[in-house]
């Protein structure tokens, strides 16, 4: 059974309709990525999938439970968790409360000092800037606190959006060998990524989105090979 | 001279601590969801009330009587909040500040009903000593004291608490707040209830020196804004500081100039700050 099952979802801003109709599945202990050009929906499906947008039709199961109408909240603590496009962190407040707020929810609670070591072993920089003030921190130092909160938040499925975004290719580089490490350790993940020759390289499967609609999908490694793949998202010339 | 203006800031000062505190409720609104909430007077004169009903009539102590000044100002936020805030708390600012005002003028228009506008006060003293050429009454003191610890207590809460925490995360990304499981809904209405038990309080200790009507609160209300410019506005624990700095103004004035002058002294100092220093004299930015 997958772990997250989208089924057909239509959603928008005001009058404007973005998503018309997409459909996705996610298993257990796999990395998937989410393929697509700016202004497909990708961020829309994002957001809906999250409950931050109320989906026009189309379901939305989440580890057996139908989560379609579901206040983003509930969301997170039922294990569906987020790492927002542009961080999103709580900037008044230190690393430690970040990741804090990270562990809200009561099932995360528990767990608090476990995923505390955990996160710190795997970005030692959080642990040694603890006490500083988030908004104060470098972009990359900004997007591991991203990360590092949202698997405070004890995470069934993680869903990173833009995870490379304004950082410096090593930087990215090494993020996403972080996610490789979180791959090996059993945690299912889901990517929107622009850097898609990076995404596609680290994940098992993908999804291609055009024109709000799931169009594609497929082996990471096959498509990575497709030309259409190749012209359209990784630049590559024939 | 020397004696008399001596006299007139230490009483200012004591009073600004009081003011700080109905001010710090107003601030925290602000600062969670930035929200001016209009009715903030008529809550503070219903502090005032409810400290006078139980003093009056089941003859409690006024400083005892501010525990269920507190509880009924928690109480009566978490109403406001659901009946007139919540509704609108993503519309533009205009339709918040008329919800408020709404509430505002119910409750002045149930308040004039029960309790008509003639001065009610609580007839009680704790005598005064003095000092020098000062002379103090012991319910200054107290009422600066107690407006001290609420602040203290709101500093705790809002930095070492779970919920404190999380307050303060939906006030510094709301989208962020609920992607963490955090209900911010729950929360923006614990921090509207939180600001409004402030105003409570604030009035249950005024009560406690000053005559009052359902009106009282409008003064504290205009005050509690230019304390919050002060303080830097959605900073509470500025507010204080903003009180202090009101109460102290208040005290210097009438020794160069008429009374009546305070009011225009306090909003040109008030315009001033906003023209010139628009995130607050002590706020950050």
């Amino acid at each position: 059974m997958a772990l997250l099952e989208v089924t057909d979802v239509a959603s928008g801003y005001g009058e404007v309709q973005i998503l018309w109709g997409a459909s996705l599945k996610l298993y257990r202990g796999q990395l998937t990525t989410l393929v697509g050009s700016n202004g497909v929906g990708k961020t829309t499906l994002l957001r809906t999938v999250m409950g931050l947008l109320r989906p026009w039709q189309g379901t939305i199961v989440f580890d057996g439970q139908d989560l379609t109408r579901a206040p983003a909240h509930a969301r997170a603590k039922a294990g569906l968790v987020l790492v927002p496009e542009g961080r999103q962190l709580f900037t008044d407040m230190t690393v430690l409360e970040n990741l804090e707020m990270g562990a809200f929810s009561p099932r995360a609670r528990a767990h608090f000092q476990e995923n505390l070591d955990k996160v710190f072993a795997l970005f030692p920089r959080l642990a040694e800037r603890r006490g500083q003030k988030s908004g104060l921190m470098s972009g990359g130092e900004q997007q591991m606190l991203a990360v590092a909160r949202g698997l405070m938040a004890q995470p069934e499925l993680l869903i990173i959006d833009e995870l490379s975004l304004g950082l410096s290719p090593l930087l990215a580089l090494t993020l996403f060998e972080s996610l490789t490490q979180l791959k090996k350790s059993g945690l299912t993940m889901l990517l929107v990524e622009q850097n898609v020759s990076l995404a596609l390289a680290v994940s098992d499967y993908a999804y291609v989105m055009a024109e709000g609609r799931v169009v594609m999908e497929g082996e990471a490694r096959a498509l990575l090979k497709n030309d259409d793949i190749r012209r359209t998202y990784l630049g590559v010339a024939h | 001279m020397f004696g008399q203006l001596l006299s007139s800031l230490a009483d200012g000062l004591l009073l600004g601590f009081v003011y700080g505190l109905a001010a710090m409720g107003l601030s925290l609104i602000w600062g969670v969801m930035t929200v001016i909430n209009l009715a903030h007077g008529p809550v503070i004169a219903l502090g005032m009330f409810t400290a006078y009903l139980l003093f009056t009539q089941a003859g409690v102590n006024p400083y005892l009587a501010l525990l269920p000044v507190a509880v009924l100002g928690m109480a009566l936020g978490l109403v406001i909040y659901g009946a007139a805030v919540h509704r609108v708390l993503n519309a533009p600012h205009l339709s918040t500040l008329l919800a408020t005002f709404a509430v505002n003028m119910i409750i002045i228009g149930v308040g004039t009903a029960v309790f008509t506008t003639s001065p009610h006060n609580i007839d009680f003293s704790l005598g005064s000593f003095s000092l020098g050429p000062l002379t103090v009454p012991f319910t200054r003191v107290v009422a600066a004291f107690a407006a001290l610890a609420a602040t203290a207590l709101l500093y705790l809460f809002l930095y070492f608490t779970r919920p404190g925490k999380a307050i303060r995360a939906v006030a510094n990304n709301r989208m962020a707040a609920e992607l963490m499981g955090i209900s911010s809904t729950t929360m923006l209405a614990l921090s509207f209830g939180l600001g409004t038990l402030l105003a409570c309080l604030a009035g249950g200790l005024i009560a406690t020196f000053f005559p009052f009507t359902i009106l009282s609160g409008g003064p504290y209300e205009l005050k509690s804004f230019v304390i919050c410019v002060l303080g830097g506005l959605g900073n509470p624990l500025g507010a204080l500081l903003g009180g202090l700095l009101l109460g102290g103004l208040e005290g210097l004035v009438p020794a160069f100039m008429p009374v009546s002058w305070v009011p225009v002294v306090e909003f040109g100092l008030f315009v001033l700050v906003l023209l010139l220093r628009p995130q607050g004299l002590l706020g950050a930015k």
